[in-house]
């Protein structure tokens, strides 16, 4: 237990004796994540790859409309210390664009397609990330972001089971929903005092 | 008084009986494709091994879309699925069959307000049977079957024909949805 | 002339009586394996609604090859089932019963079937067929080394006569006179139907069903026939020389039964082998007992 305390401490001094953090979480004795500055991503990556942080498990996107920003998260993971490494970036929201760390891990091929494809982040460097993977023929806003409603765009594409009112009601009974809409409606009268 | 004198059957009667004897050997020897799309394909495993037993109507998985009779749609479809679905479908030699599991085919199910995945299975391809629930149990699922059966020999399950009929129907639908139904992508060009 | 049309007229009811028998044993061999699985099991008819069920359905076709394969496959194996003796001493062809007939003849259909499958275009089909030209080849080289062993010790090649000879000799099958010889056959013969440990051909789960791939409805229907009097043909082979052939249909009848039956049970507890694995195997034990055997009962002319 100490031993993966200790490889926690080890990857901490290893990057801030060398890069600029801008903040460090230790999210469990497993797993650290550091938040750099966007310049500093690949030089970054590059020397965890050559100490020992060999794959690329994951590479993705938060979206942060608040700030307008894009968060750009790299997972490395190497097979000798237990330890997973986020690294953090934050890309400008309305032209986002980081360059691709193709020529340090070939594997984030797929993950920037994807990414490009869900986000709309570009990854030039990357030959190929325009290029559709999941999503075949999209036609709106990349659908992961926050400001696309994916129910409106259901609503609009997909054609809806369209129910009667026969088929809801059996027997002649009033319907349960019909009792339910009816007692909310009594309860917000009540509320505000007949007015609607 | 009873004719005894032959009376021979016009070419649509002859037609009818061949068909019906057809039926007989159709229904009772439905061959799968199980497109294993979402989580009710789970159901399937019991109803084949020992405990229900399928083989004993006749039914049993097969391997290529050539070779089945009925389609087994196991769940949601995302538009990619969708895609590949509609290639399979076409490949079926005739009559085939679709039977569609879960309330996502029905309606979206859970699915409902995503994105990636369809509605209403019966927009784009003919669907025979749905087996209603989320998911259905596998009694619910076996007696899917039997009503499909039922619907062979009562010459109503004839979404195949309506295929043929009303197919600008179902392809503006694909096309409403899918775009274009080819599939384009690096694996296959 | 009235000979020769009867004569062939007799070769397709044997053709038939073949297709009828093996398509029933193979439907209650259905119902076997589903016991052997705590299961219920279909109808015992349940393979002819299968093969008339195909039939009656639309098909589609890849080309005239992809159609002409499969017809050429049906005939030439119903040709071949035509001169398959049912008893020892009743067959359409007298004196046409020779082992090489059928081994030549096989291979023909099998060439028609790989030649279909082939114009199908599908790559899993090509696949399939040279996996089952592999399988033919590995199988086919301890069983030929056993039977020419029994070919040399009776002195003919004819299976009715080797069936007599059998019997002659105080109904001494030649499954157990030649032991190893036997388990070699045996082996030989789950090799030749494609059942489980050798199943590698077919393989629904790895390459669709190999040469099959493309197949539907009526092209698929004639395949299913096909292979039924395929494997009519191949247990047959193994009754007459093995099982000391049969004095009359009934015996003839329970000998194939059991045959058939108890291939299908030791298949049915078996996983599948992969192609090279089965070239292996075949390469290695089947053929060093079969060497053995025949150094044995020819040169030392140990028969039990």
């Amino acid at each position: 237990m100490t031993n993966s305390m200790s490889n926690i401490e080890f990857t901490t001094d290893l990057v801030e004796s060398k890069f600029s953090v801008l903040s460090t979480e230790v999210v469990d004795k497993y797993q650290v994540s550091f938040e750099v500055k966007k310049e500093d991503v690949h030089s970054l990556l590059s020397l965890l790859k050559s100490s020992g942080w060999i794959q690329l498990s994951y590479l993705s996107a938060v979206d942060w409309p608040l700030d307008n920003e894009f968060e750009v998260v790299y997972i490395v993971f190497n097979w000798d210390k237990a330890v997973h490494i986020q690294i953090r970036t934050r890309v400008d929201r309305e032209t986002p664009s980081i360059n691709s760390i193709l020529p340090i891990f070939p594997g984030c091929k797929y993950y920037e397609r994807e990414a490009h494809e869900f986000f709309g982040i570009k990854f030039p460097g990357n030959p190929d990330h325009e290029k559709q993977l999941i999503l075949e023929e999209w036609d709106d806003l990349p659908p992961l972001r926050k400001d696309f409603d994916p129910r409106a765009y259901s609503d609009k594409k997909f054609s809806k089971m369209e129910y009667k009112n026969d088929f809801v009601n059996t027997n002649g009974e009033v319907s349960k929903q019909d009792a339910r809409t009816k007692r909310y409606d009594d309860i917000d009268k009540l509320r505000t005092g007949g007015k609607k | 008084m009873l004719s005894t004198k032959f009376s021979p059957m016009s070419k649509e009667e002859v037609d009818r009986k061949w068909w019906e004897i057809g039926d007989f050997f159709r229904r009772n020897s439905l061959w799968m494709l199980m497109y294993c799309t979402g989580c009710c394909a789970i159901e399937l495993p019991p109803a084949m091994t020992s405990a229900y037993d399928m083989e004993r109507l006749g039914m049993g998985p097969m391997a290529t879309p050539r070779q089945a009779d009925v389609l087994l749609v196991t769940g949601y479809l995302s538009l990619k699925t969708l895609r590949r679905l509609i290639y399979t479908y076409e490949q079926m030699s005739e009559p085939k069959y679709i039977v569609g599991f879960g309330s996502c085919t029905i309606n979206g199910g859970i699915y409902h307000d995503s994105h990636a995945v369809i509605n209403q299975l019966n927009k784009y391809v003919p669907v025979d049977v749905f087996v209603a629930g989320c998911m259905p149990n596998t009694e619910a699922v076996m007696n899917g079957f039997v009503d499909l059966m039922d619907l062979i020999k009562n010459k109503k399950a004839n979404g195949w024909k309506d295929y043929h009929e009303r197919y600008d129907w179902y392809l503006a639908n694909q096309k409403a949805a899918l775009g274009e139904v080819r599939v384009h992508d690096e694996f296959h060009e | 002339m009235i000979d020769i049309l009867l004569m062939i007229l007799t070769g397709i009811g044997v053709a038939f009586f073949g297709f009828v028998l093996q398509t029933s044993i193979a439907g209650v061999n259905r119902k076997v394996v589903a016991r052997v699985q705590k299961r219920y099991g279909p109808k015992w008819y349940q393979e002819f609604l299968d093969i008339f069920k195909l039939l009656s359905k639309r098909s589609v076709t890849h080309g005239w090859i992809f159609d002409f394969g499969v017809i050429m496959a049906l005939g030439v194996i119903i040709g071949t089932a035509m001169f398959m003796p049912l008893t020892s001493s009743f067959m359409a062809f007298d004196g046409y019963d020779n082992f090489f007939i059928f081994v030549y003849l096989i291979a023909v259909g099998m060439l028609g079937m790989a030649m279909s499958a082939s114009g199908s275009g599908n790559p899993l089909a090509s696949i399939g067929v040279m996996r089952a030209l592999t399988t033919m080849l590995a199988y086919e080289v301890p069983f030929m080394i056993v039977v020419l062993t029994i070919i040399k010790l009776t002195g003919t090649s004819s299976l009715s006569e080797i069936g007599l000879f059998q019997q002659v000799a105080g109904n001494s099958w030649f499954l157990i006179a030649l032991p190893i010889g036997g388990i070699v056959a045996v082996m030989a013969l789950m090799g030749m139907l494609g059942k489980k440990p050798f199943e590698t051909y077919i393989a629904p789960a790895e390459i669709a069903s190999g040469p099959m791939v493309e197949y539907g409805g009526k092209q698929l229907g004639m395949l299913f026939i096909m292979h039924e009097i395929t494997v009519f043909i191949e247990v047959s082979l193994f009754v007459h020389l093995f099982l000391g052939g049969a004095e009359n249909i009934v015996l003839f009848i329970v000998k194939y039964f059991v045959v058939y039956t108890i291939l299908n049970i030791i298949s049915s507890v078996y996983g599948r082998f992969k192609i090279d694995q089965v070239v292996l195997f075949f390469y290695k034990w089947p053929l060093i007992m079969a060497i053995t055997q025949a150094f044995i009962a020819i040169y030392l002319g140990w028969v039990i």
